[in-house]
């Protein structure tokens, strides 16, 4: 063996190990698709709440669902089968759709546990006078339609302790019932549906769990006997997690087949060799495979999107197969003992050598994110960038040291392409001042429109539709009105610290309620009050003795005579013995799933009392007044989720900002060190610089909401545009300094723009397929890459300075 | 919780009923259509109501005393001022209820019992006989000086607990509302107008 071919062998080893080891990597490592990597790792105290509450909270596990279609007695009959079935199957925590029968068992619970609940009661509820007050709230009620419900309580609870709990649960507003069910409300235009919520059993993560249950949902509807003529729509965040994950799943898998078959077709085109065609997808495989390793490795896991990425990676990852395989070959008059492998690495591999640390710059700027999310993209894209160019630079040289075959037959296409690259290269730098003026217009005008420019939000990130999240508002405001993403979280180390902080708070709140200044809140303190308030309770129920005489002054001269109220003198005694309530015995009672919904262990210990809140009107008076009455309160904060997420979003995209505005300034720096001279630094940026110009001008003009992704588009635009305007640069300078133009020469230019030309194609292609994505974020990144790498090159050509080489005429 | 809700709601709707304005000098016998012009009048209304609600078992009937006022189409506020304060006002979908200091809210439709009764209300004020009649069968007796609107519901639940309402009236105005309970328990309320504010009545009174 010689020296040559061991090391060759020696390479290729190296590489096939590399990549198995890349391969073990990546199938250890799970596949998420939440949006968790998208929230900042590091968040502040506030932050860290809503995560956890969009993660952990029961809204991480509720379905929102509508049956629309029929007619009002279908779609009833059709809620209740399908909440019997789902309550049926063992899936669903809480399903609800409006049928009170449920509720029997509730109320019974809370008329059982009156004493240890009711807000009223304490040492003066039971004197002469707290006695009369509660026996006549009762009575105002008695001879009403609502009296017959409380009448058959009237002799164990005259005082109306049950009615006082009840008056502490009740929603300050709630869906519409009719015909015994939940039913949307009437409205121009929009069909009536019936509504059901269901909470799953299955974790907010456990995205299997979350599928199961929907599959089960589903079928559950397919088997009503209604299901012909009702539609069954869903909604809510397992519903969002579990599509996700599929879309993204099989967008990456359809678009990465998609963009290799058309890369593929290109390649062949130019190369008419299907050995070569193989050797030119190698570095992109590789680098995505690497890329994906290095991920799982340095996170834990992948997110789905950072797959869907792996198509965006061909299209600059097979640029270095294309600029080896057409520009490496024998000189045969310079060197003719040089290989065509160890010419391209002297003449060719520098420029390809520096566009790689400029892209690498790029995205290392994101590798710092403080959003997983972006920190894996960068990760990804540089170590795919890394791995791709390795292998074209060890391993292709191995494979095939002198390029593609050139035979005269197969290089025509090439040289095609070459010299209408060259005639239409030729043609732009008339156009220099012309562009030049058009570029300080769009300038002007990305200046003028720079608030309106970045308006994209949080959601924009989110692989759902319009249409699904259209259907999500419409639900959520049917089920949940007036419920405006609006709680107070407070924190604490143990439960009872919780409990006490959380009665403390809703004290306060309450007051805002009886105010009129707000519409209502919730507390699992009035499901689970703190020992120390049951104990309060406790301690006020008298004696027998000493509440027979003050029934007998309260009731004296009134309807109600106190002979008849022995079962209640009974029934406090009872109360007086009776075991205080824990989360165990609240584990085991009906309203057990109630108060999950609104306690939650926290991730690092402790926990957490979510307490919705409902403002009359969502204004930031209003907010001010509710952040006002917690003053002083310790561990509790109001969170206001949309607004929290607008800020969470525009953290990430100043951070974004600034990650890119520093990957520009080192992309600079590099060229900079690298060419020695302010006007070859000018010639490179310029391209550049107009073609992030151009490309955010058009998306101006489009109405474009920009967003992060557009962003991350813009440093891929530098990336891939870098290496175009420094082959130009590279093509100019060896022209000046060598002064000739030898056919030879000619011809190696001609290769040179051959291959920047389908480099070019590829990306655009394969970018363009991404801007044809049905995932939003996919779809960004495409359409600012497209048209960004296409204006790069154009652009990179006009500002190379002379023309860059003649046509070869033949 | 809901089946709280509904308790609540139905105790407090109990006596929502509005007020009355002038009467028309007619004495022909009167039908349905006949009664729903002559309240089809209705304005803006206030009014004074004592309540008196027979329970079986107490040992005295119940009292309650107050005000009511109903702005079309659909704001009704009834203000108890004795045995004790209360309040509750209703204003499209959105219901405030007050006892004792406390406030609370909520939304009407959740609760269809209380629909029921509220269309029945705002029926008889506003002379929309027709949504009343998809709730209740109809009857009315007298002529436009003295009037009887008898209302028997029809849906299961509201019959459950409501068996017969019967209001009484003297031209536009209604003089009086009585709630007939299925456990045997009534409740009858006279109402007395506080303001007269009806200008298209005005010649037909005169004459």
């Amino acid at each position: 063996m010689t020296p040559a071919r061991r090391h060759g062998a020696v390479v290729l080893a190296l590489w096939a190990v590399a990549l198995l080891l890349a391969l073990v990597a990546i199938l250890r490592v799970p596949f998420v698709a939440d949006m968790s990597a998208f929230l900042p790792a590091k968040p502040d105290a506030r932050q860290q709440l809503l995560i956890e509450q969009l993660q952990s909270g029961a809204a991480a596990r509720t379905l929102l669902v509508g049956i629309a279609g029929g007619d009002s007695a279908q779609r009833a009959a059709a809620s209740k089968t399908l909440a019997a079935a789902l309550r049926g199957s063992g899936r669903f925590e809480q399903v609800q759709n409006g049928e009170t029968a449920g509720f029997a068992a509730i109320g019974q619970w809370l008329f059982e546990n009156r004493y240890a609940l009711s807000p009223a009661v304490s040492a003066d509820r039971f004197t002469a006078a707290g006695l009369a007050d509660g026996i006549a709230d009762t009575l105002s009620l008695l001879g009403t339609p609502a009296g017959a419900a409380i009448k058959p309580l009237l002799e164990r609870d005259p005082t109306g302790e049950t009615l006082r709990i009840g008056e502490s649960l009740l929603p300050a507003a709630g869906p519409r019932s009719a015909d015994g069910v939940w039913m949307s409300r009437p409205e121009r235009g929009r069909g009536e549906r019936a509504l059901l919520l269901a909470i799953t059993r299955a974790a907010g993560a456990d995205l299997d769990g979350q599928a199961a249950a929907l599959a089960t949902l589903r079928e559950a509807f397919a088997a009503l006997p209604e299901a012909g003529v009702l539609t069954l729509e869903l909604s809510g965040a397992p519903l969002f997690s579990v599509e996700s994950r599929a879309r993204i799943e099989t967008e990456a898998h359809r678009l990465g087949a998609f963009a290799a078959v058309l890369v593929s077709l290109l390649l062949w085109w130019v190369l008419r060799s299907w050995s070569g065609l193989a050797v030119a997808l190698l570095p992109v495989a590789s680098g995505v495979l690497v890329g994906i390793a290095a991920v799982a490795l340095g996170f834990g896991s992948v997110h789905g999107l950072t797959l869907g990425f792996g198509a965006t990676l061909i299209g600059e990852a097979v640029d270095y197969a294309i600029y080896y395989l057409i520009q490496a070959r024998r000189h045969a008059r310079d060197a003719p003992h040089e290989r065509g492998w160890q010419r391209w690495l002297r003449t060719s591999w520098p420029t390809v050598r520096l566009g790689l640390l400029t892209s690498l710059a790029g995205f290392a700027a994101l590798v710092f994110s403080g959003f997983p999310g972006l920190a894996q993209l960068g990760v990804f894209s540089c170590a795919g960038l890394l791995g791709a160019a390795l292998t074209t630079r060890h391993v292709l040289p191995v494979l095939r040291p002198d390029g593609v075959a050139v035979s005269e037959r197969a290089a025509r296409p090439r040289q095609r392409l070459g010299r209408l690259a060259a005639r239409l290269f030729a043609s732009l730098p008339t156009w220099r001042r012309a562009i030049v003026a058009l570029g300080i217009v769009a300038a002007a005008g990305l200046v003028w429109q720079h608030d309106r420019l970045w308006r994209a939000d949080l959601l924009s990130l989110s692989p759902i539709d319009a249409e699904t999240l259209k259907l999500d508002a419409e639900l959520r405001a049917e089920l949940m009105p007036g419920e405006g993403g609006l709680l107070v979280v407070v924190q604490g180390p143990d439960l009872e610290t919780v409990l006490q902080r959380a009665e403390a708070a809703d004290a306060r709140l309450q007051g805002l309620v009886d105010a009129g200044q707000l519409a209502g809140v919730s507390s699992v303190t009035r499901w689970l009050p703190s020992q120390a308030q049951q104990d309060q309770r406790r301690n006020g129920l008298p004696e027998a003795v000493a509440l027979r005489t003050a029934l007998a002054a309260a009731t004296a001269g009134g309807p109600l005579p106190a002979s008849r109220l022995q079962p209640f003198v009974d029934e406090v005694q009872a109360a007086r013995t009776r075991p205080p309530l824990t989360r165990e015995v609240l584990a085991a009672s009906p309203a057990a799933t109630l108060v999950d919904a609104l306690l939650l262990e926290r991730p690092g210990g402790g926990l957490a009392a979510l307490m919705p809140v409902q403002p009359i009107a969502h204004t930031a008076q209003a907010l001010a007044r509710v952040e006002a009455s917690l003053a002083g309160l310790e561990g509790a904060v109001l969170l206001d989720i949309k607004p929290e997420l607008d800020r969470l979003y525009q953290r990430y995209l100043d951070e974004a900002k600034a990650q890119t505005l520093m990957g520009a300034t080192a992309v600079l720096v590099l060229v900079m060190l690298w060419l020695r001279s302010w006007r070859r630094l000018l010639a490179v940026c310029q391209p550049l610089v107009l073609a992030v110009l151009f490309t955010l001008a058009g998306l101006a003009l489009a109405q474009v909401a920009l967003g992060i992704l557009h962003l991350v588009g813009l440093l891929l635009v530098v990336a891939v545009g870098s290496n175009y305007a420094l082959f130009f640069d590279m093509l100019h300078h060896d022209r000046t300094n060598a002064g000739i133009a030898g056919p030879a020469d000619a011809e190696e230019a001609n290769d040179t723009l051959a291959s920047l030309a389908l480099a070019n194609l590829t990306t655009v292609a394969s970018f363009g397929l991404i801007a044809m994505s049905e995932i939003p974020a996919l779809s960004a990144i495409g359409r600012v890459v497209a048209p960004g790498a296409l204006l790069a090159l154009l652009l990179a050509a006009a500002f190379a300075g002379r023309p860059a080489a003649t046509p070869l005429s033949r | 919780m809901n089946a709280c809700a509904r308790i609540l709601a139905l105790v407090l709707f109990l006596g929502t009923f509005g007020p009355p304005v002038q009467a028309q000098g007619q004495s022909a016998a009167l039908d349905v259509a006949g009664l729903a012009a002559l309240l089809g009048q209705r304005r803006e209304t206030q009014a004074r109501f004592v309540e008196e609600r027979f329970v079986a078992g107490l040992d005295q009937p119940l009292r309650a005393s107050g005000t009511l006022s109903f702005v079309p189409p659909s704001r009704f506020v009834r203000q108890t001022l004795l045995p004790r304060p209360e309040l509750l006002a209703i204003d499209g979908n959105q219901v405030t209820m007050q006892r004792g200091g406390r406030t609370r809210t909520m939304t009407l439709d959740s609760v269809p019992e209380a629909t029921a009764l509220l269309e029945a209300l705002r029926g008889a004020l506003t002379g929309d006989l027709a949504s009343l009649q998809r709730h209740y069968v109809v009857r009315v007796d007298g002529n436009a000086v003295r009037w009887r609107l008898s209302l028997s519901p029809r849906a299961e639940r509201i019959g459950t607990q409501v068996q017969r309402l019967e209001i009484e009236g003297q031209g536009a105005e209604l003089r009086s509302v009585e709630l007939q309970l299925a456990g045997g328990d009534r409740s009858t309320m006279s109402i007395e107008p506080l303001v007269a504010n009806l200008p298209g009545a005005a010649p037909a009174a005169r004459k």
